[in-house]
């Protein structure tokens, strides 16, 4: 038999699928979501808080990882 | 690096390419400026720093210049070096410990950088940091502009495009207008001024 579960109202809108969770982000990306400015992110990666990884064209990125590792460790 | 458009003139889709590079990456060409005068000012004036926190040192701290560190100890302010970054002391048994510290406002931590018992060398070895810092900093915003380039106008060489704005961005002094926020800024932070 069928049920509806508890909290779901029949007529609710069809929600929409999230977007699967970034992989990396860019220099600017990494600032603005640790609230510092480019120099700070550039200073972690040299002092190796932050293990960049390198897209085409050696373009620098932070996997999400290491700024959730650096987030946990602060 | 020199400005390659120096030794010949930018053609018209050159002078095009830069235009549409100096828009897309306004915010480097702000902060590159102001953050590597911020550590020509270190490197030049770090014996001035040195002294101004040798003398810190020897003074009682006010409570508000009193921070706590990752390492669990207790530093005192004693000069600002950039935004959220201090040049620190601790007494010691036998003199003062320095040391330098950020704070990050994420996480609302203070993290040692580096510490040690010569107040000129823990700057030295801070300043050394920040420079290699900069290369990082310039060698990434290379390939970004390479990119960018490369995906605007696909085919075609902006490679003196890319260098010239690199150039540009790395070489230009601090706009007037970034430099009148610095000041303003170090007026309204509470460390010792030198």
């Amino acid at each position: 038999m069928e049920t509806i579960p508890k909290n779901e109202a029949p007529d609710e809108a069809p929600t929409i699928p999230k977007p699967p969770e970034r992989l990396a982000y860019s220099i600017q990306e990494a600032a603005d979501m640790l609230g510092v400015n480019y120099f700070s992110v550039y200073r972690l990666i040299q002092r190796g808080k932050l293990k960049p990884c390198r897209a085409l064209r050696g373009k620098l990125l932070v996997p999400r990882t290491e700024l959730l590792k650096l987030l946990a460790t602060e | 690096m020199t400005n390659p458009f120096e030794h010949r003139r930018p053609t018209e889709l050159e002078d095009k390419a830069h235009a549409e590079a100096v828009r897309h990456f306004t915010e480097h060409l702000k902060q590159f400026p102001a953050s590597r005068a911020a550590v020509e000012r270190l490197e030049r004036d770090a014996d001035k720093i040195a002294l101004a926190a040798n003398r810190a040192a020897a003074k009682p701290t006010p409570k508000e210049n009193i921070i706590q560190a990752d390492d669990g100890a207790q530093w005192h302010k004693s000069v600002d070096l950039m935004e959220n970054i201090y040049f620190c002391h601790r007494p010691i048994s036998y003199g003062a410990e320095y040391a330098v510290v950020e704070h990050f406002p994420a996480g609302g931590m203070n993290e040692i950088w580096n510490r040690g018992w010569n107040a000129c060398e823990v700057l030295n070895s801070f300043t050394q940091g920040q420079r290699q810092a900069l290369q990082v900093w310039t060698e990434d915003l290379t390939a970004q502009v390479q990119e960018f380039l490369s995906e605007k106008f696909p085919g075609q060489d902006l490679s003196r495009v890319a260098d010239a704005f690199v150039h540009k961005c790395t070489t230009q002094s601090v706009s007037q207008k970034h430099s009148h926020n610095y000041s303003h800024e170090q007026k309204h932070n509470r460390g010792m001024r030198i």
